[in-house]
């Protein structure tokens, strides 16, 4: 069962004593390049990307803790939003980019937030918000002599599913024009749309597979809407997995069916004709560090220390080849900070004053750091 | 008249085992005959009374100051300023004297001191420089320059040095306006230097010249920073951009050195005490001990660091016990205990 179903309780058993905030929803009209820092609400309605797709552990705890979720927009939320907009009208190959920056930065918000605006954009939006989770071994796989690849049906359900409650409005008119390349799946048909041929794979887990991969070629080939491909804890994808052959040795990624399938929309093996995939980097699972050959790729120094001499996969650099970095800062701005020190205080969540010297002392303490200055610094506190 | 015999007969024995060494009778040796006054007899008189001493310059000297104090003693009582009473001897200023080593006055007296003689010494020119500051505080200029004339004689040529040893030294500041302190705790030690923020320049006012249009759009840009808002009862004001510390710890940034939330704010603490937050930035290189030893002598060097760029703040943070170096040091294990303080189980047998 999902995370965001498991502990919610069927009623509230309290009243809440806190008034509705008045939040702005966010939208793509309300992202301008001058926008100042404010924090916008997410609608986060049934069906909506996020809701179905899920978001990270992290925004989920914080999701729970706000009064609706909400996220604060910020200058590399602009950036971001900047670049998929020159996305949307270009190849994926040209627009292929990770999100790093140091830990608790805000990647992993800032990829929700290119999410909900791709959606609310009318894009086509594929979410995978816990890549950790192909590649930890968590769901079943069986091996595929057509592919020489390790099909995880169960996950591929999962997505594919996902896929059509969030875009089943937008696929609609979409259809499969030939079936010349997909002659080893028996049941297509030239002209049946992309939503029957996605319930023709839920039905069936032993073709789930293939009907994703041929429902996200299809994809590459339509140009009416932009495709955004995004996955968080990208650099889970890049190295080892924890999944074991018949013989015991370790199955690296790209031996898994959909960690590959993203790998080569990563590598521009294959493209969207519209649209983008973006990356987000995570540090909080120490079992999947971020590999040398990502972190040649995308220009930042490893976190352990390296020389000519360390073992790089030759693969893994092909795969990794025309990723674009984009920096997210390690430290706030002022005024961000301010707004998100505002929410908490509006929230009623910190126990004492909020006063300037409060959020000076946590912002310097925290030294601009998002997440330390919330989690470690306003919530943990019990300085007056 | 047997007795007699007898005596007779121990004397005649007694002639014969002699027990002296010369035979011949003892002469003694004659002194300077060749200088033997030819007049009457003129005997040549010492420089000073206290030549029979043996120590004619020590006593001298003694007598010298002897008479120096005397006269000082007679001049203050003549201004009625002896003898003090009590609660105007206890807020005379304190000693602060540093007389010449046992050897130098030694050499200057022209006679080796032993260490009695030495404090001998030392005691009257502790008493003499005692009334020289009875005139200072009386404000009596000439009685005391001349006790001072006296005494300075004796002071070492390095005295403010000697003096200013063990004396907390003012704290220096580079050619970029930055101080260096030192924080101790337990067995960690930090160097800290301090700069003051550089304030960035105030947003242009809305009355500007048709000139600096361009500026404003750029300055919208560049300075997105919080600004405290203008004061309502003085609208004309421009708003005052706020700015922030950074700290660095053996180069990293505070939050990434120092995890534990207790650390962190240990050492923003003088800064909100002082309520200089945002600014002065922080570079420490701390080194030895743990987590807490660390960010407490980080503290007690920031501390430091600000009373020096800004003495006003001093008297807070003394207060707060912020500039004191916390003397706790982990307690010894002793013999017979398991720890420091734990005993071992007692057993009744």
């Amino acid at each position: 069962m999902p995370i965001s179903q498991t502990n919610q309780l069927p009623q509230n058993i309290r009243e809440s004593r806190l008034e509705p905030l008045n939040f702005s929803v966010f939208h793509p009209k309300v992202l301008k390049p001058d926008t100042k820092p404010r924090a916008l609400t997410f609608l986060y309605e049934e069906k909506d990307a996020l809701r179905t797709f899920g978001v990270p552990k992290n925004v989920l705890f914080d999701f729970r803790l706000y009064q609706r979720p909400l996220s604060i927009v910020r200058d590399v939320t602009i950036s971001t939003v900047d670049r998929l907009q020159t996305a949307s009208g270009r190849s994926s190959a040209s627009s292929r980019f990770v999100l790093e920056g140091a830990s608790g930065s805000g990647k992993s918000y800032t990829l929700v937030q290119a999410v909900e605006y791709c959606y609310r954009s009318d894009w086509i939006v594929i979410y995978i918000p816990r890549a950790i989770k192909l590649v930890d071994s968590s769901t079943p796989y069986t091996y595929n002599t057509r592919t020489q690849t390790y099909i995880q049906y169960d996950a591929a359900f999962q997505i594919l599913q996902r896929l059509l409650t969030v875009n089943r409005e937008r696929i609609e008119g979409l259809t499969l024009e030939s079936t010349a390349a997909y002659e080893h799946l028996k049941g297509l048909k030239a002209g049946m749309t992309l939503t029957s041929l996605i319930e023709m794979g839920l039905k069936d887990k032993t073709v789930v597979m293939d009907i994703l991969a041929v429902v996200m070629e299809e994809l590459g080939k339509q140009k009416s809407r932009p495709v955004l491909l995004a996955v968080d804890d990208f650099q889970a994808l890049y190295q080892s997995s924890q999944y074991r052959d018949p013989n015991y040795q370790i199955i690296k990624s790209y031996h898994l069916s959909i960690p590959r399938l993203i790998l080569e929309y990563a590598s521009s093996k294959r493209q969207f004709a519209r649209g983008a995939v973006v990356g987000a980097i995570s540090t909080a699972n120490p079992t999947y560090p971020l590999p040398l050959e990502l972190s040649e790729a995308l220009q930042i120094t490893p976190p352990t220390p390296t020389g000519p001499w360390s073992k790089r996969s030759p693969t893994y650099i092909g795969y990794a080849a025309g990723l674009q970095p984009l920096h997210v800062p390690e430290q706030l701005q002022l005024s961000e900070a301010a707004v998100l020190f505002e929410v908490w205080m509006k929230h009623k969540t910190l126990h004492t004053d909020a006063t300037d010297q409060l959020f000076l002392s946590k912002y310097t303490e925290a030294s601009g750091n998002p997440r330390q200055f919330v989690h470690t610094g306003l919530l943990q506190t019990l300085e007056t | 008249m047997s007795v007699l015999g007898c005596s007779r007969h121990v004397m005649k024995q007694a002639s014969i085992y002699r027990a002296y060494a010369t035979t011949t009778s003892y002469v003694p040796p004659a002194a300077d005959i060749s200088e033997a006054p030819s007049g009457p007899h003129q005997k040549l008189k010492p420089g000073s009374p206290s030549f029979y001493t043996g120590r004619q310059n020590y006593q001298d000297q003694i007598r010298g100051l002897e008479s120096a104090a005397n006269l000082s003693r007679l001049a203050l009582k003549k201004m009625h300023l002896l003898p003090l009473p009590k609660f105007a001897e206890s807020s005379l200023p304190p000693a602060q004297t540093a007389w010449k080593s046992k050897i130098t006055l030694g050499g200057m007296i022209g006679e080796k001191l032993n260490t009695s003689r030495y404090r001998k010494v030392t005691s009257i020119l502790n008493e003499i420089d005692e009334l020289r500051r009875i005139a200072q505080a009386a404000g009596q200029q000439t009685l005391e320059e001349s006790i001072a004339d006296v005494v300075s004689m004796f002071e070492r040529e390095d005295k403010e040095t000697v003096l200013a040893r063990g004396r907390r030294k003012p704290v220096k500041f580079d050619e970029w306006g930055r101080s260096y302190t030192v924080g101790k705790r337990k067995t960690s030690s930090a160097r800290v230097w301090i700069i003051p923020v550089k304030a960035p320049p105030p947003p242009v006012s809305s009355e500007a010249g048709p000139m600096e249009a361009e500026d404003h759009a750029a300055e919208a840009e560049v300075t997105n920073e919080v600004t405290l808002g203008p004061n309502p009862n003085h609208s004309s004001e421009p708003p005052i951009p706020v700015t922030t510390s950074t700290i660095l710890v053996n180069g990293s940034p505070l939050a990434d050195y120092f995890q534990h939330p207790a650390d962190r704010e240990r050492i923003v603490r003088p800064f909100k005490i002082a309520g200089l937050l945002g600014a002065y930035n922080v570079f420490a290189l701390v080194r030895g001990g743990g987590t807490t030893g660390q960010s407490g002598a980080l503290s007690q060097g920031i501390a430091k660091g600000l009373a020096a760029h800004v003495p006003e703040v001093q008297e807070i943070l003394r207060k707060s016990k912020l500039l004191r170096r916390d003397p706790r040091m982990v307690e010894r294990k002793k013999t017979g205990r398991a720890k420091a303080r734990k005993a071992y189980a007692w057993v009744k047998r």
